[in-house]
């Protein structure tokens, strides 16, 4: 049974609750609202379980999807907005994936550290550019159906994490560099003993991290309109939350993107059930660490009670 | 014939202690080569240089007579040599297949990984090996022979044709040998060069077509199987030198018992039912091979490492399984890692040294008896530093151990175990800490020291314990053994 498991069933269960409790839940524009606003976590979160993945973190993600947002805004006046949204989001991803990847993978330093500089560093450049204030952008409808828009009777945000979600399931499955990042994370000096190019591979998931990052940022400017330097401010805390519940583990090696799609899927209902509750919107802040707590220690116990049977089943052997 | 493999000439130092000194060693297709040693004779060095993982300052490697160039793990790879690592190196939560083909050896299509192929490839592979498994469970969930089994599979997939074996039996048991050696025939008749470093005497005798010989650092000798012995190979790896006697042990023998320790048994099957006892005034050592248990074993004493078993008993009381309640009731012990059990690196000397006593009531902590306590020790040491705030980093390891052995006497102990003390300590040092534990013992302290090195244990101890596997396999006098009866029995010769 997948680790992520026991959280889909709670899922379920919280949705079927809230339905019998609150009728106006289920209502196809509340389902709707809380799909569009967990896809920008989630997109987030797939980057961040690449890095985590691999025993890293990536907390720059919150201010890279700002800073998309304050690149586009100036580009979008001076050029097409496909060629403009292409620009932006190639930059970002080779200026924050660069830093970060340059740093942490082939120098080996703190991914911890040096991610919690690049978050203040566009932070701070994007409040720099804009001043401080909001910039409204008129986003045409391929950035709008992006972030809010429909493509079809399907909401586009959805759109878009489905194929994101697919393709990396794909490459973490399938492609020799997915398994890499699991070998890195497992074990990093038998990952090199085998061959395994380890800092190309921790370089590679901070690019990765990055360039989603950047499609976050286009989505949000897509759905509110505008670039603000505001913008994700603190979401990095959701997306690991999300990530770690949905049982990728923070020392790395284990995890799963469908588990951070639950992850995310699951604080994003919980949150609109509290909102719906009409509970206050710091009370959800309070949720979320809590969730997280319990969710983190669940998790040791289970790898607590694995490692102390197969230490029976090893005594077993050898006596044997 | 041709040497398939011969390094020359190979010298490497790891910052001042000189690991291997104008080494050579030829490898041929189709035999077993052990290279036998103590423990830092130089044998890993050599086989992690030959792999790729470090590079060696001096010397040459030729493959087939053509000189190669290792700059690391790929390109050593790239002429068929593999290295089965004394510590696993599988990467734990990945299947067994994948841990097989690790390092792009998975068969692809188009739509990339073909697991349902590589699965079965794995299968094929492990039954070669006479493993049957389930090539999708999660590789840590086997038996750990099952586990190295899973890594010579890999060296076979990825098609070596010399294959670094470095100590691979450490960990199994007698029947577990017998399968992996079975294997290693296998593919030396199939014309893999095999190299093997092990500490057990009839494994190497029983498997090995060629041997060389190493100590401290250097090359001794080499010799094909014809005329090779026990006693052929024990007298290449120990230089036997003067025993000195330091005073009766009879006499010690009837002073009052201190510690004792009965049927200690690990939680993880690294020692069992190991009992002894310790007497006032009296030096131990404790001797055996690297994963012998010792470590575990006084972990476990002093509350460290948990046990399955086994009672400590200081002067006729027992002692419950805590650091803390062993410290209260007398033992103490000083680890084996400096950097990473013993001094915390950023604090100064001062705090290093008074870190045990943090218990004690505030009145006795003002801070001019604290920097009493610490003059006392550094003169009474003779702890060279420029001053007690300094970083405890800052000292050479000699002085870095007296700051951690003051530590524990301040503690007042009825018994001290020192776990590789000298270690990477330098001679000077070395001859004050020793004359420290001989001062100490004099004046009724029960001390027990593991040590590696034969030269320390003999020097030192009044008596000698032994460990082998997880057993003690000797606790002689020290005026009734020779070197020879220790390595025998730390190698589990029966004598």
């Amino acid at each position: 049974m997948p680790p992520w498991f026991g959280l889909l069933v709670l899922e379920v269960v919280l949705v079927i609750g809230m339905s019998i409790i609150q009728p106006a839940f289920i209502s196809g524009s509340n389902l709707s609202n809380i799909i569009r606003s967990a896809a920008i976590p989630i997109v987030l979160g797939i980057g961040m379980t690449f890095t985590i993945l691999t025993a890293g973190i990536d907390l720059s993600v919150g201010s890279a999807l700002a800073f998309t947002g304050i690149l586009l805004s100036g580009f979008i006046t001076h050029m097409p907005r496909f060629a403009a949204v292409l620009l932006t989001v190639v930059i970002v991803t080779a200026v924050v994936g660069g830093i970060n990847g340059i740093l942490i993978g082939k120098i080996g330093l703190n991914s911890f550290v040096i991610t919690l500089g690049t978050l203040g560093i566009f932070r701070g450049i994007s409040y720099l550019v804009t001043n401080g204030t909001t910039r409204t952008i008129d986003t045409g409808t391929l950035i709008n159906t992006l972030g809010d828009g429909n493509w079809g009777p399907i909401p586009g945000p959805a759109v878009v994490v489905t194929v994101v979600a697919l393709l990396s399931v794909w490459a973490l499955r399938s492609t020799y560099f997915g398994r890499d990042v699991y070998a890195v994370g497992g074990n990093e000096f038998a990952a090199r003993l085998a061959g395994v190019f380890t800092s190309r591979v921790k370089l590679t998931v901070y690019f990765i991290s990055a360039a989603l990052a950047a499609l976050a940022g286009i989505m949000q400017v897509g759905r509110l309109q505008s670039a603000a330097p505001t913008a994700g401010a603190g979401i990095e805390l959701t997306v690991v939350a999300g990530v770690l519940l949905g049982g990728t583990r923070l020392s790395g090696g284990v995890g799963s993107i469908t588990g951070t799609v639950i992850g995310l899927l699951f604080l994003q209902t919980v949150s609109n059930s509290l909102t719906i509750q009409g509970v206050s919107s710091y009370w959800q802040q309070v949720v979320t660490g809590v969730l997280l707590g319990a969710a983190v220690l669940f998790d040791r116990i289970q790898v607590s009670y694995a490692s102390r049977r197969k230490y029976r089943e090893e005594s077993n052997v050898t006596k044997e | 014939m041709t040497a398939s493999v011969s390094m020359t000439n190979i010298s490497k130092n790891f910052d001042a202690v000189r690991a291997l000194q104008d080494v050579h060693i030829d490898l041929f297709p189709g035999e077993v080569h052990t290279v036998a040693g103590e423990n830092g004779s130089g044998k890993s060095t050599l086989l992690k240089i030959l792999a790729g993982v470090i590079k060696q300052d001096e010397g040459h490697i030729l493959m087939d007579g053509t000189q190669v160039n290792f700059q690391g793990v790929r390109d050593s790879m790239a002429y068929g040599i593999t290295m089965v690592s004394q510590e696993l190196s599988l990467v734990p939560h990945l299947s067994v297949a994948e841990n097989v083909f690790l390092g792009h050896n998975q068969t692809r299509n188009k739509l990339g990984i073909d697991w349902k192929d590589t699965d079965k490839r794995a299968v094929e592979f492990l039954k070669r090996l006479n493993l049957e498994v389930n090539p999708r469970a999660e590789v840590s969930t086997l038996p750990q022979h099952h586990q190295q089994m899973v890594e010579i599979a890999r060296a076979i997939a990825s098609n070596t044709k010399v294959l670094l074996l470095d100590e691979p039996t450490s960990s199994l048991a007698p029947k577990e040998v017998e399968s992996l050696f079975a294997v290693v025939r296998q593919l030396r008749d199939e014309g893999v060069a095999v190299v093997m470093i092990s500490h057990r005497m009839s494994e190497m005798l029983d498997i090995s077509d060629r041997f060389t010989v190493l100590r401290d650092s250097k090359f001794i000798d080499t010799s094909t199987r014809a005329g090779v012995d026990e006693n052929w190979l024990i007298d290449r790896m120990v230089l036997n030198k003067p025993k000195k006697a330091i005073h009766s042990t009879e006499e010690l023998l009837k002073t009052e018992v201190v510690l004792e320790v009965k049927g200690m048994t690990d939680l993880f099957g690294a020692f069992q039912d190991v009992s002894f006892s310790l007497h006032k005034g009296e030096i131990v050592g404790l001797a055996g091979l690297a994963g012998a248990g010792r470590t575990e074993l006084v972990e476990a004493i002093v509350g460290l490492h948990p046990r399955k078993a086994g009672d400590v008993i200081v002067e006729g009381v027992t002692v419950s399984h805590s650091t803390r309640a062993t410290m209260n009731a007398g033992v103490v012990l000083v680890p084996d890692d400096r950097r990473a059990k013993s001094t915390i690196r950023d604090m100064s000397i001062r705090d290093n040294l008074l870190l045990s006593i943090h218990g004690r009531p505030q009145k006795q902590r003002s801070r001019r008896k604290e920097e009493k306590i610490v003059d006392e020790w550094v003169s009474k040491f003779k702890i060279k530093m420029s001053n007690p705030y300094a970083p405890i980093s800052s000292l050479s390891g000699g002085n870095q151990q007296k700051v951690v052995i003051a530590r524990c006497l301040e503690t007042n102990p009825k018994v001290l175990i020192l776990d590789e003390a000298t270690r990477g300590i330098d001679l000077g040092a070395k001859a004050e800490i020793y004359q420290i534990l001989r001062d100490l013992a004099s004046k009724g302290l029960a001390i027990l020291v593991v040590s590696s090195e034969l030269s320390e244990i003999f020097e030192i101890s009044d008596r000698v314990l032994v460990m082998h596997a997880g057993d003690l396999t000797a606790n002689l006098a020290r005026k009734d053994i020779s070197e020879s009866d220790v390595v025998s029995a730390a190698t589990g010769v029966r004598t």
